[in-house]
């Protein structure tokens, strides 16, 4: 097997603008998950979300630049610019037709298809507006990161709902394997927007809860979706071209899987047997048994459904007791989307960096039978060697990946 | 990878539904008689634009086809995807009790997905006369089809959807090529679906990219693309797999590329670098040498800029002798384009043409673009003798694919 390594990490996310902030905030749980200010909530059911309050594209590129983005692309091609520094790659000095930019995302930008057909029903065919739709397309953000960067390599955008991400870090994985490029910028993207919080209202899928104050928000898990949005890169390549530049390397992607459960159109599969199918194809690939995982992350999503079916498999899975055994939900402090799953290993790779495990609840937490909020258990220095992530969406699909330190 | 372990690809089964065929044998009929599926549309009111045309799937009533136990909640993109994939997997052999292959994987492309559901839910809650029923909206996800086939077909394999404008499903077919070569899969159902919604037929008008009349691929009077829908099944397969259940192969996949422009959001870049560094790439892939291309099924949108780019890069590929020696014909001049389906939809033509030794004409070619001077096959179709063609798909935001496929 070909190791892939990660050299280079940009994340916008709820939880902090940049790498840096992202990671103190991972570190002592601080939530993202806030009243919503950025559209009028008033008569949804539902006024929380992980949404990201301190974006400025310009610390990233020129006005002229992001003017005409949509701010899915805003956040993607930021994150990209961040990543990239971060790697040192100096990708004007290698061939960029052997870079890739592979992304996923839920949705695209939701916002610029409200306003380009409201602008058709407001003002009729000759009055639709012809820059917002080109920006309507889910591939949006890739181009956009493409032409930022000059790079004319493979460029593929993944839409599986809430595994968008962990597609695309699975698609990029083969091209570096199959020696197809020599770098991949994977990313997850996805915004926030009044549209789409409406339409996940309508069919009743949000939580219910209202607050009245900006004060950051700890629900308790259980009974609804929390939305989120956000953008995340990676820069991966393989491991001699990394060791060649001599380059930081965050750790490895040392394999994963994809399986396909069955349920009906919105929900999540039930028992979770392909979930489980899932962490097993992709520990049998990384030849890593169960007691050699240091950290569960999971998909938890705050919507009952899918939390108490990652607990039961888990339970299933580890046969330990629940009260014993500790998960990361980051979706429990970012909201859901289609690209979390970008964020999500971003926070695991920092922390086998760092050698600080992400804080974590115990499994039982998922049940959401507990009427506290939740009680994170913040952990200082430790080892942490092997990283388990298992991502599940409505629809039935689900991804495992696994990230080592060495 | 190693080239000894890499396992071959086939395709072993076929589903099309299309404005000139709800089936393959129609499709293949009218493909070959160079038969025009673009006409008036009756999904949304297309009064007031410039163009008010389009290649719409001509069934009333789409549900029909799910007997009388019927289907619900379920957008017309999605429908037309269904209906596509129980003719492949029907074709294949695969859909019969006797399979019991489930670690089957669904790899589709999409475009709008279920806009047109969307638009429903939208146009009524922003008219605030009735309240919106939100069911539609169950659809809107661009996943909903790949996850729709998988739990039809109980199949537990990977599942992904690809989402780059109007090379999608083309990627689809690259990235189930992938699975299979690797050995992940034996099996993976790929293509795409799209369904005409208001959204883009409002955007391409105002994009000015619309022909009022017909597209005209090549033509020098072209005014721009039609737009059309549907949906187009490739059941890929594993070579040992497929011999040893006695599958019938239509045709091998060879390989395949992507790429980017990297240049503008709308617009193909000038020099048309990245569609003719992607035909190379897929060439060099699949280890086809120029001279061993027979035929391309050509991106050809009918925008001016797209059929005088493309047919600069494949100029450029093959040499101005290597080119003029080439078939190339655009069947978006039959069914318009499809957007996120087209990839699939020219494939499936492509392995028809393959099989059939029939290669399609490029319909309403009466007067050549001086600067497009190659054989697009004109208005009619040609028997010819062919064994490896090339399938191109240009997207909006640079993304270009083309997948080679080799006469079974």
């Amino acid at each position: 097997m070909i190791d892939i390594v990660i050299t280079g990490i940009g994340v916008i996310s709820p939880m902090g603008v940049g790498r840096e902030a992202f990671w103190e905030n991972c570190r002592k749980a601080k939530t993202g998950i806030k009243k919503i200010t950025s559209f009028d909530t008033s008569s949804l059911r539902s006024n929380i979300a992980g949404w990201v309050d301190d974006f400025d594209p310009s610390q990233f590129m020129s006005p002229g630049v992001y003017r005409r983005m949509s701010r899915i692309s805003r956040m993607a091609v930021a994150s990209s610019v961040e990543a990239v520094k971060d790697s040192r790659l100096i990708l004007d000095t290698i061939d960029k037709e052997r870079v890739a930019v592979i992304m996923g995302t839920s949705y695209g930008s939701s916002s610029y298809v409200e306003d380009f057909y409201i602008s058709l029903l407001k003002d009729g065919p000759r009055g639709a507006q012809p820059f917002l739709f080109p920006e309507t397309v889910p591939n949006a953000p890739a181009s956009h990161i493409a032409m930022f960067h000059g790079i004319t390599g493979p460029n593929t955008t993944f839409c599986q709902n809430e595994i968008s991400a962990e597609n695309a870090i699975l698609y990029s994985q083969n091209l570096l394997i199959q020696n197809q490029v020599d770098v991949a910028l994977v990313g997850g993207a996805d915004e926030l927007s009044a549209i789409l919080y409406s339409c996940y209202n309508a069919v009743g899928a949000l939580k219910k809860i209202k607050v009245e104050n900006d004060e950051l928000v700890n629900p308790k898990p259980g009974d609804g979706l929390i939305l989120g949005e956000g953008a995340g890169v990676l820069v991966m390549e393989r491991l001699d071209f990394a060791l060649e530049r001599n380059a930081k390397i965050y750790g490895i992607l040392r394999s994963g899987a994809i399986t396909g459960g069955m349920t009906s159109v919105g929900h999540y599969e039930v028992e979770g047997e392909q979930m489980a199918r899932a962490m097993f194809l992709a520990m049998k690939k990384a030849n890593i048994k169960l007691d050699e995982i240091d950290q569960i992350n999971v998909s938890a999503n705050f919507s009952g459904e899918l939390d108490r079916m990652e607990y039961n498999q888990l339970k299933k899975i580890f046969r330990k007791p629940t009260k014993d055994l500790s998960v990361t939900p980051l979706k429990y402090l970012i909201g859901d989307f289609g690209g979390a799953g970008v964020i999500r290993a971003a926070a695991i790779l920092l922390s086998l960096y760092h050698q600080v495990p992400l804080p974590t609840v115990s499994a039982q937490t998922l049940k959401g039978e507990s009427q506290r909020s939740i009680e994170w258990d913040l952990h200082s220095t430790d080892k942490t060697q092997v990283a388990l992530m298992t991502s599940t969406t409505f629809g039935g699909g689900s991804t495992s990946l696994v990230f080592t330190k060495s | 990878m190693n080239k000894n372990t890499a396992k071959r690809v086939v395709v072993t089964g076929l589903g099309i539904i299309t404005a000139i065929g709800e089936s393959i044998p129609i499709f293949q009929k009218a493909l070959f008689n160079g038969e025009c599926g673009i006409g008036s549309v009756s999904l949304f009111d297309t009064t007031g634009f410039t163009c008010e045309v389009a290649a719409q799937v001509k069934i009333k009533d789409l549900k029909e086809f799910f007997g009388a136990k019927g289907i619900k909640r379920v957008s017309r993109c999605d429908l037309l995807g269904l209906i596509a994939t129980h003719e492949a997997l029907l074709d294949s052999d695969l859909d019969s009790k006797r399979s019991s292959k489930k670690d089957i994987g669904v790899v589709l492309g999409g475009g709008a997905g279920g806009m047109l559901s969307w638009e429903k839910y939208r146009r009524t809650s922003w008219l605030k006369k009735t309240k919106a029923r939100p069911s539609p909206l169950l659809s809107i996800a661009q996943g909903t089809l790949t996850d729709l086939i998988a739990s039809r077909y109980r199949l537990t394999g990977s599942r992904a959807t690809i989402s780059t404008a109007c090379s999608s499903s083309a990627t689809s077919i690259g990235f189930g090529f992938d699975l299979i070569r690797s050995g992940a899969h034996e099996i993976v159902i790929t293509g795409g679906s799209e369904s005409l919604s208001e959204l883009t037929f409002a955007g391409f008008n105002a994009l000015r990219l619309m022909d009022p009349e017909y597209c005209r691929p090549f033509d020098k009077s072209r005014r721009g693309l039609s737009l059309g829908e549907g949906a187009a099944i490739l059941i890929l397969e594993n070579y040992e797999s497929a011999e040893q259940r006695g599958a019938t192969i239509y045709a091998e996949v060879l390989g395949y590329a992507t790429n980017s422009d990297a240049f503008h959001m709308t617009s193909p870049d000038p020099e048309a670098m990245g569609m003719s560094r992607v035909m190379t790439k897929t060439l060099e892939t699949a280890n086809v040498s120029i001279d061993q291309v027979d035929y391309i099924n050509a991106h050809g949108t009918a925008t001016k800029i797209n059929d005088q780019m493309e047919t600069k890069a494949i100029k450029r590929v093959f040499g101005e002798k290597g080119a003029r020696a080439l078939a190339i014909s655009s069947t978006k001049s039959m069914v318009g384009h499809c957007l996120g389906a087209s990839g699939a939809i020219e494939a499936v033509a492509t392995v028809l043409a393959l099989c059939e030794q029939v290669v399609p004409p490029t319909i309403h070619l009466d007067n050549p673009d001086p600067d497009c001077d190659l054989d697009y096959v004109p208005n009619n179709s040609r028997t010819q003798e062919m064994r490896i063609a090339l399938n191109n798909s240009f997207a909006f935001g640079g993304n270009n694919t083309s997948v080679v496929f080799c006469r079974g």
